[in-house]
C-alpha cells in the first residue's frame, strides 16, 4: 500500500463539484489498495512522508502550489503537476515558445515587449496577423485574461493594461469555431476528450457577459468519436510539455487543427471523464505504481 | 497548416541592452567609464561561451526573464536559468535548494495564521516579493501585520523565528561578492552565488546564536547601490574584472 497526497487550497474545497472529484480522487485510490489524504498549504512539511502527491488548486510558480510542487521534486516524489509543467504551463510565451520550437501546430503567435509596442508596431502586427487579433496576458486563465482586438489602438490599449502584469503579452492570430476540443494526455498517452462549447454571448469558454458570468458546456466525448488528428494533436502538444497530466485545447481552424492552449492541472469536476471512467485509476496508478 | 513564429525582438536603438563580447569586450577593457546602470537596463557579461545576465529585475514575466527565456529556448547556456529564478524568490523554495546545496538557512514554516513572535514573515501570493518582509516584534502588531502579508488570511505565508538577540542582516553580492568584511557574509555570498548563479542579488540573513543562515534573496535597484558596489559591478561588465 502506497499513500497519496492529494494537495488542496480553500478555493479547491469551496466548489461543490471540485469536492465531488476530489472524493473520486481519493475513492480511485483507496480502490487500489492504497492510501489517500488531504495535504493544506500548512501542511506542505508532510509532504516528503507520501510516495506521490497530485496537486488539484490553481497552479502558478508565485502562488503556494509551486511550492508543494517543487518540495515533493526536491524529496525525488513523484508530483503532478512538476514543477517545469507549471513553469511552461503557468506563461503562454512560455507554452508557444516551447510547441513552437516542437513543430507542434499553433495559430500565427506573437511576442511583444512594453519597450517596442509602438502604434507603428501595433499596426505591424495586423499586418502580420490579420484582424481580429487575440491578446492573451500569459498568465490568464480560465479566459480572464484573454480579449479580441479589431483594431491598432485596441491592441495597444489592452496590451497597456496586461503590461501592468507582465512585461510581454502574446497576440495571436484569430481562429473561428463553436467549440474547443480539451485533449487530456498523461504521460503522453491519451487519455480522455471532450468538447468545450463556447457560450453564444462570446468567443472565450468563460465570460462576463453584462456582470454574469457565462460558462461553456462539456461534453464528454467517446475516443472512437475524435477525429484521429485531433487525439494526434494532443498527444504531441502534451509530449513538447513533459511527462505528466494535460489538457490541451485545440480547435479545428480552416487551416486544420490548432493548439489553443496546454493546460496542466486540467479540470476534471465539469464530466469531462463521464466517458472515461478509469481517468482517476490511471492517474492514481501512474504516481503510485510505475 | 499554421504554424507560429517565435519573434525575437532587438533591443529598440539606444537601449542599453550590452552584449560584450569579442571585440567589443576588448574595446570595453580600454573605456574609462562603465556601461550605464541605468533604470531597467539589461546587461550582459560571456565568460567561457555562457551568457551572465544583469538585471535589477529578475522576477517572473519581467524583460530580464523573458529575454533569459528566450535563450534556453533556443539551447543557449545563460545564466541565471529561469528555473533558478523562480526557486530563488519563493522564500521557501529558495531555502530548500540552498539547504540541499550546503547553505546554512533559517528555520521556517508555512502557516495561514497568527504566530507568535519575534519573527521575520514573507508572503507566499502572486504580489509577494521577497523585498517586502515584515518583522513581528510583539503580539500585538504581529496580528495586524499578519493580516496585511496574508491579505486578510486569503494566502499563507512563510515564518521565520527571530531567537533572542537574533539581527537582519543584509548584504548585496555582486557575482557571489558582498564589500561586507565578514567572512561568514562573503562566505554565504560565495554559496549562494553557486547555487543560483545570480549576478546581481541582495542576501537577507538571520544572524543569531546558530551563526549567519540565509533568510531570502531579493532584487537590488541599480539606484540603491554603493558606489563601490557600482565600481564593482560595472568592472564585471566592461571586462575589468573576470568571472
Ligand atoms: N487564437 C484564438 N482564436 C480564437 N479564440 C481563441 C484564441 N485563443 C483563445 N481563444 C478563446 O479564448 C479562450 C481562452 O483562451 P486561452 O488561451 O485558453 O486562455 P486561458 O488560459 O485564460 O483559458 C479559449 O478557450 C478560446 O475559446
Ligand atoms: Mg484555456
Amino acid at each position: 500500500m502506497s499513500r497519496l497526497g492529494i494537495f488542496v487550497d480553500r478555493k479547491t474545497l469551496s466548489s461543490a463539484e471540485q469536492l465531488n472529484a476530489l472524493i473520486r480522487c481519493r475513492d480511485a485510490a483507496e480502490e487500489m489498495g492504497h492510501g489517500a489524504e488531504f495535504i493544506f498549504p500548512v501542511d506542505i512539511r508532510k509532504i516528503p512522508q507520501v510516495d506521490g502527491l497530485f496537486i488539484r488548486a490553481r497552479t502558478d510558480p508565485m502562488n503556494i502550489t509551486y511550492v508543494a510542487s517543487r518540495m515533493a521534486a526536491f524529496a525525488g516524489i513523484p508530483v503532478i503537476d512538476d514543477p517545469d509543467s507549471i513553469q511552461v504551463c503557468s506563461d503562454k510565451v512560455h507554452m508557444y515558445a516551447r510547441l513552437m520550437r516542437e513543430g507542434v501546430e499553433v495559430p500565427r503567435t506573437l511576442f511583444l515587449s512594453f519597450r517596442d509596442l509602438t502604434p507603428a508596431r501595433a499596426r505591424e502586427v495586423f499586418d502580420e496577423l490579420g484582424s481580429p487579433l487575440v491578446v492573451k496576458e500569459p498568465s490568464t486563465s480560465f479566459s480572464l485574461r484573454v480579449e479580441k482586438v479589431e483594431a491598432p489602438g485596441e491592441l495597444l490599449q489592452v496590451a497597456r493594461r496586461y503590461f501592468k502584469l507582465s512585461d510581454w503579452v502574446v497576440v495571436q492570430e484569430y481562429v473561428e469555431s463553436t467549440y474547443d476540443w480539451r485533449v487530456g494526455v498523461l504521460r503522453g498517452r491519451f487519455l480522455y476528450a471532450c468538447k468545450y462549447i463556447i457560450p453564444s454571448q462570446t468567443f472565450k469558454i468563460q465570460d462576463s457577459v453584462n456582470g454574469h458570468v457565462v460558462y461553456c458546456g462539456v461534453e464528454s466525448v467517446p475516443p472512437q468519436m475524435v477525429p484521429p488528428a485531433v487525439i494526434d494533436l494532443g498527444i504531441r502538444a502534451g509530449r513538447a510539455i513533459g511527462n505528466g497530466l494535460y489538457g490541451v485545447d485545440i480547435k479545428e481552424g480552416p487551416a486544420g487543427p490548432c493548439v489553443i492552449e496546454v493546460n496542466d492541472n486540467p479540470s476534471l469536476e465539469g464530466g469531462e471523464d463521464t466517458a472515461y471512467p478509469h481517468v482517476y485509476r490511471e492517474i492514481v496508478h501512474t504516481l503510485l505504481e510505475v | 497548416m499554421p504554424d507560429g513564429q517565435l519573434l525575437l525582438e532587438p533591443p529598440a536603438p539606444g537601449e542599453a541592452i550590452t552584449r560584450l563580447s569579442g571585440p567589443a569586450r576588448r574595446h570595453a577593457l580600454r573605456a574609462k567609464s562603465g556601461p550605464v546602470l541605468s533604470r531597467g537596463s539589461i546587461h550582459s557579461v560571456e565568460r567561457d561561451g555562457v551568457v551572465h545576465l544583469v538585471s535589477e529585475n529578475y522576477s517572473y514575466k519581467s524583460e530580464a526573464y523573458y529575454a533569459i527565456l528566450m535563450q534556453e529556448t533556443q539551447g543557449r547556456r545563460v545564466e541565471p536559468g529561469t528555473k533558478a529564478i523562480l526557486d530563488a524568490f519563493v522564500v521557501p523554495v529558495c531555502l530548500e535548494r540552498a539547504r540541499m546545496d550546503g547553505i546554512p538557512v533559517a528555520d521556517y514554516a508555512i502557516s495561514q495564521s497568527c504566530i507568535p513572535a519575534p519573527a521575520v514573515i514573507y508572503g507566499l501570493n502572486y504580489f509577494a516579493c521577497t523585498s517586502h518582509f515584515e518583522v513581528l516584534c510583539d503580539d500585538e502588531s504581529a496580528r495586524e501585520l499578519v493580516r496585511h502579508v496574508t491579505n486578510n488570511g486569503k494566502y499563507p505565508f512563510c515564518s521565520q523565528r527571530l531567537e533572542a538577540g537574533a539581527r537582519i542582516e543584509r548584504a548585496v553580492s555582486i557575482f557571489g561578492n558582498v564589500s561586507s568584511t565578514d567572512p561568514a557574509m562573503a562566505g554565504m555570498a560565495a554559496g549562494v552565488w553557486d547555487s543560483f548563479c545570480i549576478p546581481l542579488v541582495e542576501i537577507i540573513c538571520i544572524d543569531g546564536p546558530c551563526g549567519l543562515r540565509l533568510s531570502s534573496l531579493c532584487p537590488v535597484r541599480y539606484s540603491r547601490l554603493t558606489p563601490a558596489e557600482r565600481d564593482l559591478l560595472s568592472a564585471y561588465l566592461s571586462g575589468q574584472v573576470f568571472l
